[in-house]
């Protein structure tokens, strides 16, 4: 009889075990999204002090200031979904780059300290969410490795948890980042 | 960077005052040990042949051999520090300008432990062969560490002491170019550190919480990344980081370890030969002296380009 009861705590026990593990691996999924989120709120932070600072150099560029003016408008917007959030990023990121290639046009510009602060901030935040991203696929893996073996598997059937998507990571964000290329500098 | 070190006259010089030197260091040592050794002979086979004579031949022909290996204590001393400062001294000096040799110090106890490179805590430390200096942006440091710990076994004869090295070799700090908060340390991956990184990957909740799953497959291999910051961990290191210090690894001849701390990163490179010390037995003046000095100089000064410490793009500078 105790041995039953043993077996049956033993067997309680390791369910409790299982399950709570599932949940926690789908809170840091969930936890590793805001970490991409607040880190692309701080990028988009770095915006208007960017487009303030090139916008006194730059009298050409002025299209490309308003577009990332208004991609930042739009990416901070209510009702942005994260998906949305991470595209427009990326569509800043693109502008951003434009951006410093053109910086060459003006060596004045190349020269103020305030935007070589505002280039290496740039710089460091890309990594930042890069690096938030590559935890965020990671955890995702590990949550998605919990659903699919056993014997996760067995409980995820039945709390209705599916596999997740990791995020596409670029080809450029594979490599390091390089200031020279990215700059031209 | 590094150049190859070039033989001055002036060194030429100091090798030909040290070999005088050397020579009579040898032979007093061949004659120190050469009497202790007779001394502890004779007096075995006086004893086991109930030889009194012998015996008290062998006991006293270790007195002088003990004298003159303690006279010559002192020269040895000497002979070590005009190597050390005049001749690896200026080598240094010739391969690159910024560099300050001071063979007395090494890395602090403190600093090994605080570096948290290793696990163990050390019984025994010696540090020694400081070598330290700048590279364009980047300053660092190194010097020769050996570590060890120690395990007590009872045995019929009492309790017996064994030593074991935690690390016998070389560790390297340079100030990164990033700048962290958190700790990340990576570190060769043995049979206990596997099976915690198997049950971190494959049994939910049992795992080590501080493991970093890592999508480098060399590196998941050979090492067991632990770190206080998931985020941070990676944003130090990048693929091509990753990609970096496996070459390094590569290049070693054994596993390294490494860990960014504090704003720095170090890394521990286990080594068989006690590098910088001159030879008593095999003459100075042969032409490849300095050849596996020089060779463990250049490595070190590489991995400062190998891991484009340099590069300040970001806000640290």
């Amino acid at each position: 009889m105790i041995y039953v009861a043993v077996i049956a705590i033993a067997v309680l026990l390791f369910g409790i075990g299982i399950y709570n593990s599932l949940i926690s691996k789908k809170n840091q999924v969930a936890n590793a999204f805001s970490a991409i989120d607040v880190m692309l709120k701080k990028r988009f932070d770095l915006l208007p002090n960017l487009v303030e600072t090139v916008k006194q150099y730059m009298q050409y560029e002025g299209d490309t200031l308003t577009k990332i003016t208004a991609l930042r408008g739009k990416a901070l917007g209510t009702n942005v979904s994260e998906s949305d959030k991470i595209a427009l990023d990326s569509e800043i990121g693109t502008a951003v780059k434009g951006l410093m290639v053109s910086v060459e046009n003006y060596p004045d510009l190349k020269a103020n300290q305030n935007f070589l602060n505002l280039q290496s901030t740039w710089t460091e935040s890309e990594e930042q969410i890069a690096a938030a991203r590559r935890n965020y696929n990671a955890t995702v893996t590990t949550y998605n490795n919990a659903v699919m073996m056993f014997p996760g598997n067995m409980f995820a059937g039945m709390l209705g948890y599916q596999t997740m998507s990791v995020l596409e990571i670029a080809a450029a964000e594979r490599e390091n980042v390089s200031a020279k290329e990215l700059f031209n500098q | 960077m590094a150049q190859d070190f070039k033989r001055t006259p002036e060194i030429e010089n100091v090798i030909a005052e040290l070999e005088v030197q050397r020579k009579k260091i040898a032979s007093s040592k061949i004659q120190g040990w050469g009497a202790i050794i007779l001394g502890i002979t004779c007096f075995a086979i006086g004893s086991i042949l109930s030889q009194a004579v012998i015996a008290s031949i062998g006991f006293v022909s270790v007195v002088p051999g003990a004298i003159i290996l303690f006279r010559i204590s002192d020269s040895i001393k000497t002979y070590k520090h005009r190597f050390k400062q005049e001749v690896i001294g200026t080598a240094l000096g010739s391969i690159h300008q910024n560099l300050v040799f001071d063979p007395e110090n090494g890395i602090s106890e403190s600093e090994f432990i605080n570096s948290q490179l290793f696990t163990t805590q050390p019984d025994r430390y010696h540090s020694e062969d400081l070598i330290a200096g700048k590279d364009e942006k980047t300053t660092f440091y190194f010097a020769e560490v050996h570590a060890e710990y120690k395990t007590e076994t009872q045995t019929k004869n009492g309790k017996q002491v064994n030593w074991h090295d935690i690390l016998k070799g070389i560790i390297f700090s340079a100030d990164f170019n990033k700048n962290f908060n958190g700790v990340t340390v990576i570190r060769p991956k043995d049979f206990g550190s596997s099976i915690g990184a198997w049950f971190s990957k494959n049994i939910f909740s049992l795992g080590d919480k501080d493991i970093v799953q890592l999508e480098n497959d060399y590196f998941n291999k050979n090492f067991v990344t632990y770190s206080t910051d998931q985020i941070e961990a990676r944003y130090v290191l990048t693929p091509a980081m990753m990609d970096k210090i496996s070459e390094l690894n590569e290049r070693s001849a054994y596993c390294v370890s490494l860990s960014f701390i504090n704003s720095s990163v170090y890394i521990a490179f286990p080594l068989d030969n006690n590098y910088f010390e001159p030879p008593v037995f095999k003459t100075l003046l042969k032409a490849d002296l300095l050849e596996e000095d020089m060779n463990i100089l250049s490595f070190m000064l590489m991995i400062i380009k190998e891991l484009d410490l340099n590069t300040r793009i970001w806000t640290k500078r």
